[in-house]
């Protein structure tokens, strides 16, 4: 299988007031088409700025950043911002949705970035809510619906304008145990079934079994894991 | 338009604030509209006088009195094609409150002297035949409940009758309709010589004398004319067109056009600063909303964009809301004091300074906005 991301001697640095600070050391990492894989490690290891570089939320200190056939690390803000459009859903561990949308207008957010009609914008939220099982829920705000049910929209607005990755910062972190679950689930399912190559950050064991492979990351490197049986 | 719901939304984020700030900016529309509507209809009051009308006073003061013989003098000059003496009587009808405007005037030449009175000639004929006859406007007639044939009995503020009264009875014979540009359209015609010959003192005398001229071109010469033939009499003149005379009383009020636009520049500077501290509040506490659009991928400039709009439609509703009460008052200074206020111009203005508003406010948030470092949003730094 082809690489999806593939990232050569990633080095990211950060400056706090005078002292410059490397979060992740030369890294190299290669993620394939249709892959689940969960990042794993301790907090203040990289997992989230890694996820940002692969995302093109950020842009690394050094090295080289290659996203769904596309050297991100040297794109302009507008031209990466397009590019985030067209191949990266995002999903967040306390959802990020618009307080003031409904379920529904929420969704169709990332196609307002397309040059789709009214009519199609329509299907196509119909298809990525229907898919997550809340057609019944499209005039709901967030603050009528549970967590796992704003998750749930997330992750339809994440995918409804069919990205060539799924990013997810630790998406089950601010889930109870049998929610949690039924998300990851949900992504697995995504993957298993539609091949989406999904990205997923997570503190929980539990959580990364569900994905197809495993990588540590411990102070800014990577410590590969050895692939994850089925669950 | 694919973006409105996403604009509207952000401006009714908070609806309390977001209706009190509209409301405030509103009023301050409203207060825009009402006073240069007020400045509007009077340079249009004064743009519709007709430049070929004069006014000859005494020089002394306006209401000095001056020798009725003066009119025929002034029919001699050349240019002048009619004039007539009047009286000004103005007078009260059931409460004090109740002021009419009547004016004594010649019947026969008054149609001739004001080009915008259009009043038949069977009402004219009337108020010459009826000694106590009188013709009002619609207005007036309208707003006192006053028909043809109706007895009127006006109480006079100033001349008292020859039988020691103040009062002046008056029978409607006319109610007419005027066209703009008419000194009369408020006011009351009355016969000069009822009042002329009835009252207990003055008699044989006019305050003003309403001169119509040929060329309108020539109004300068023919009120200089008219000024040189009684200079160095016991009885001066000074002799102006209605319009330089309309503009002069203006001018004494003090310069109504600046006092206004210091009144509404003051307004809309705290007005900026209101609307932009909406903005910036709204943006400050989207901030991780506007990082998720980033996100999806929404530029700097699409987010600017958003912004902007949001103060753009914001700013434009609360004006339309303003300038809307202020045009529903319109047909009421029309009534009270005359004033015909040029509605669509002062309506385009008031939208201008509404996107200038929006504009100025709504750019520091959007800037904002725009510069926001995503990565650091989403990690709520």
């Amino acid at each position: 299988m082809a690489a999806v991301v593939s990232l050569k001697h990633v080095i990211k640095c950060y400056r706090r007031g005078r002292q410059v600070l490397e979060v992740l050391h030369n890294l190299d990492l290669e993620v394939e088409a249709g892959e689940f894989l969960a990042l794993m490690g301790p907090s203040g290891s990289g997992k989230t700025t890694l996820l940002n570089l692969i995302g093109g939320l950020d842009q690394p200190t050094e090295g080289e950043v290659v996203v769904a056939g596309e050297d991100i690390d040297r794109l302009s803000g507008g031209e990466l911002a397009r590019w985030r459009s067209r191949h990266v859903g995002f999903v967040f561990q306390f959802y990020n949705l618009m307080p003031t949308l409904s379920a529904e207008r929420n969704v169709e957010l990332p196609l307002l970035l397309t040059p789709l009609s009214a009519a199609q914008r329509k299907q196509s939220v119909d298809a990525a809510l229907a898919l997550v099982g809340l057609t019944d829920w499209r005039k709901h705000r967030p603050n009528e619906l549970s967590g796992g049910q704003q998750q749930r929209v997330a992750i339809a607005r994440a995918i409804v304008a069919d990205p060539t990755l799924l990013v997810c910062d630790e998406p089950t972190g601010d889930l109870d145990r049998q929610t949690a679950e039924d998300v990851l689930g949900f992504l697995q399912q995504l993957n298993r079934t539609q091949g989406k190559t999904i990205i997923m950050v997570t503190h929980d064991p539990k959580a990364a079994s569900f994905a197809s492979r495993i990588v540590n990351l411990d102070k800014g490197a990577l410590v590969p894991a050895p692939a994850m049986a089925s669950v | 338009m694919k973006f409105l719901p996403l604009i509207w939304a952000g401006i009714w984020r908070k609806p309390g604030r977001a209706i009190l700030t509209l409301l405030s900016v509103a009023n301050a529309f409203l207060l825009f509209g009402i006073l240069q509507g007020f400045a509007s209809g009077l340079n249009h009051a004064v743009a519709q006088t007709h430049a070929d009308v004069l006014l000859t006073f005494s020089r002394v003061s306006q209401v000095e009195p001056l020798p009725l013989s003066h009119v025929d003098q002034i029919r001699t000059v050349p240019g002048v094609r009619a004039a007539t003496p009047l009286i000004p009587l103005i007078a009260t009808y059931r409460t004090p409150t109740q002021i009419v405007p009547a004016d004594g005037v010649d019947p026969k030449q008054i149609l001739a002297v004001d080009p915008g009175l259009v009043i038949p000639q069977s009402m004219i004929n009337a108020l010459a035949n009826t000694r106590t006859g009188a013709l009002v406007g619609r207005n007036m007639a309208t707003r006192y409940g006053w028909k043809v044939g109706d007895r009127v009995p006006l109480r006079a503020l100033q001349i008292q009758n020859r039988d020691g009264s103040q009062t002046w009875p008056v029978d409607i014979v006319g109610i007419f309709t005027s066209k703009g540009g008419t000194l009369f359209a408020n006011a009351m015609l009355v016969n000069f010589d009822y009042i002329d010959e009835g009252r207990a003192s003055g008699g044989g005398t006019a305050n003003v004398f309403f001169v119509r001229v040929d060329d309108p071109n020539r109004a300068a010469q023919v009120a200089a004319g008219i000024d040189r033939l009684f200079a160095n009499s016991p009885n001066e003149t000074k002799t102006a067109t209605v319009r330089q005379i309309a503009q002069d009383q203006i001018k004494q009020l003090g310069d109504i056009g600046f006092v206004i636009n210091a009144i509404v520049g003051a307004v809309f500077f705290a007005l900026l600063f209101s609307v932009g501290a909406l903005m910036m509040q709204s943006v400050r506490e989207r901030t991780p909303e506007l990082a998720v659009l980033k996100t999806l991928g929404f530029t700097d400039r699409g987010l600017m964009g958003l912004i902007l709009s949001e103060s753009l439609i914001f700013c434009v509703v609360s004006a339309a809301v303003g300038l809307g009460l202020a045009a529903l008052l319109f047909p009421v200074a029309r009534r009270t004091i005359g004033f015909d206020v040029q509605a669509g111009p002062l309506m385009l203005a008031g939208l201008g300074l509404a996107v200038a508003l929006a504009l100025i406010s709504g750019l520091p948030p959007a800037i904002r906005a725009m510069h926001l470092e995503v990565v650091d949003a989403l990690a709520g730094r």
